[in-house]
């Protein structure tokens, strides 16, 4: 679905942001990427749809190169949630707000207004509130929400989650997955690993503008030499299962360990 | 754009100048530009600023920006000569929009003006940094703090939503919203929806440094607050002379 070709990109011609970048993501994954401050995580996700083209190397949207088709047409497949929501917030009302994205699409009235109704209902908002004077939680919601309700195939997610309370994060990760499970392929870039590995099955981490780990979650958190160079701490619960070692080694979760103890305490 | 309107920081005689000799040389360099009715003269002026680029150090930039406005000047002097049908038709056009030579003179003269006159403010903030400016503002011409704080925040905050601009526009192409369309007018008609995130934004962004002053005791702030002194030095005795010399010879140009 997403095709980078041996990437190379800069703002400016003395540094270099990204380097031999070249990966693909297929239909209905759920991929993360993580990696320190300024490794080059959101300019990654700016070339995935052609806000930014890159300097050497092509990347693809299904089999649509960014070089030949504007970001406005490739919005259609690939919705971008950015890291703040008031840069992408622009209308009166958040039923408004939720149909702006239908605005190019050129559907009929009534399906744009059932949906909209819809995704109103689902997320629970006051369609007729003035969406700038709702709390941040609340906004960064209403953002997704108007990504979500003109189905974009592809969803890419810039720290959706920062600066959101547990409740209002797992509110919104839970959205999430209910997409990617009916088959809408999930990008993010999260810098909370325990929720990488809560939700996605791949993992993809930047350091200095190169990938040097790409896999399932559960191998890429237990490769020590990525973690170290990308300075990333892998979640809790893997340093612990790693520490026991032994039968706890493959462990990712509570629920793993907690079994693996009392079928100890049994025998 | 970005970064066109940053200090650099250096070593140059520029740099070293006072800030208030900088503020009286640029603008001598301004009022020179639009006093002057002489191509040749305007020309040289554009020369003029980009050797102060080159003395400090700032030269690449100075460069960029002026292919910036040169870019912004096809557009002016466009507009300029369809408005001009005075004088000997050059390339008669229908519905009498002829373009005349007097057209031509009139938009060429404006369009170097406002190069002339745009290129030394900005350079002069590439060489001095805000904090001297206002300051010296402050001390030497007994500006209030409040005033100079004002005019130093205004110009600082020039990128700042030069960038939030952009990223409102990423956001919005990316919804689908057309600001990648190559024709102007539609995508002019597109910007100004997004002034209401902007405006928002930017209150939030001003209320905050606002209460950010206050805290740190902004309303306490007056002429002895400063610690640094900005003396008059022989260099900058000779950079005024020359300055209010260069108005004198584009008045005395257009007497001839
Ligand atoms: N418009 C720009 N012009 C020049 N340099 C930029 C621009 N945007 C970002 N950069 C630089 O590119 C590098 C990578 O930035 P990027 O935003 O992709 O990092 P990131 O991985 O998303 O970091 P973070 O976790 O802080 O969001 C940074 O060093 C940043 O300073
Ligand atoms: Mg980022």
């Amino acid at each position: 679905m997403i095709t980078f070709k041996d990437v190379s990109f800069s703002y400016t011609p003395t540094v270099t942001i990204l380097r031999d970048v070249d990966f693909s993501i297929e239909r209905g994954e759920f991929v993360a990427i993580v990696g320190s401050n300024g490794a080059g995580k959101s300019t990654m996700l700016r070339l995935m749809n052609g806000l930014l083209k890159p300097g050497v190397g092509e990347v693809f949207v299904d089999d649509l190169s960014t070089h030949t088709n504007k970001t406005s047409k490739l919005a259609k497949r690939v919705g971008l949630l950015f890291q703040n929501p008031d840069r992408q917030i622009c209308c009166n009302t958040i039923a408004e707000e939720i149909a702006f994205g239908f605005k190019n699409l050129e559907l009929p009235q009534e399906e744009i207004d059932a949906t909209v109704a819809d995704i109103i209902e689902d997320f629970g908002f006051d369609g007729a509130r003035d969406p700038f004077s709702v709390s941040r939680g609340e906004r960064q919601k209403i953002a997704l929400a108007s990504i979500i309700a003109v189905a974009p195939e592809i969803i890419i997610l810039d720290e959706p989650t920062t600066g959101l309370d547990y409740r209002e994060c797992i509110h919104i990760m839970d959205k999430v997955t209910a997409l990617n499970e009916t088959g809408t392929t999930i990008i993010m870039v999260c810098h909370d690993m325990e929720l990488v590995l809560d939700y996605a099955k791949r993992v993809i981490v930047v350091a200095a503008g190169q990938i040097i780990a790409d896999g399932n979650a559960h191998e890429v958190f237990r490769d020590t030499f990525a973690m170290q160079t990308a300075s990333l701490l892998p979640p809790q619960i893997i340093e612990l299962a790693t520490e026991l070692g032994g039968q706890f080694e493959q462990a990712d979760t509570v629920e793993q360990i907690v079994d693996i103890v009392k079928a100890r305490k049994a025998v | 754009m970005r970064g066109f309107l940053d200090y650099v920081a250096g070593d140059s005689i520029l740099h070293r100048l006072n800030p208030i000799t900088k503020i009286i040389l640029s603008l001598c360099i301004c009022i020179a530009c639009f006093a002057s009715n002489n191509l040749i003269f305007l020309v040289g002026i554009i020369g003029i600023d980009l050797v102060f680029g080159a003395v400090g150090h700032v030269f690449d930039k100075a460069v960029s920006l002026l292919k910036g406005l040169v870019k912004i000047s096809i557009f002016l002097f466009i507009i300029q000569v369809l408005f001009v049908h005075s004088g000997t038709v050059l390339v008669p056009l229908p519905f009498g929009l002829d373009i005349t030579l007097d057209g031509v003179v009139l938009a060429a003269k404006v369009v170097l003006k406002i190069i002339g006159a745009t290129m030394p403010l900005a350079l002069l903030l590439s060489v001095t940094q805000m904090s001297d400016l206002s300051n010296a503002l402050v001390k030497k011409l007994n500006v209030p703090y409040q005033y100079a704080f004002t005019f130093t925040t205004a110009i600082r905050f020039i990128p700042i939503f030069a960038d939030e601009m952009a990223g409102i526009m990423e956001a919005q192409t990316s919804r689908g919203v057309e600001f990648d369309t190559k024709n102007i007018f539609k995508k002019l008609g597109l910007i100004l929806p997004l002034c209401v995130p902007l405006l928002i934004s930017s209150v939030k962004k001003i209320n905050s440094s606002a209460i950010a002053a206050e805290v740190r005791g902004f309303h306490l702030r007056n002429r002895t607050s400063g610690y640094k002194d900005y003396p008059i030095a022989g260099n900058d005795t000779v950079a005024i002379f020359l300055s209010v010399l260069l108005v004198l010879f584009s008045l005395y140009l257009n007497t001839l």
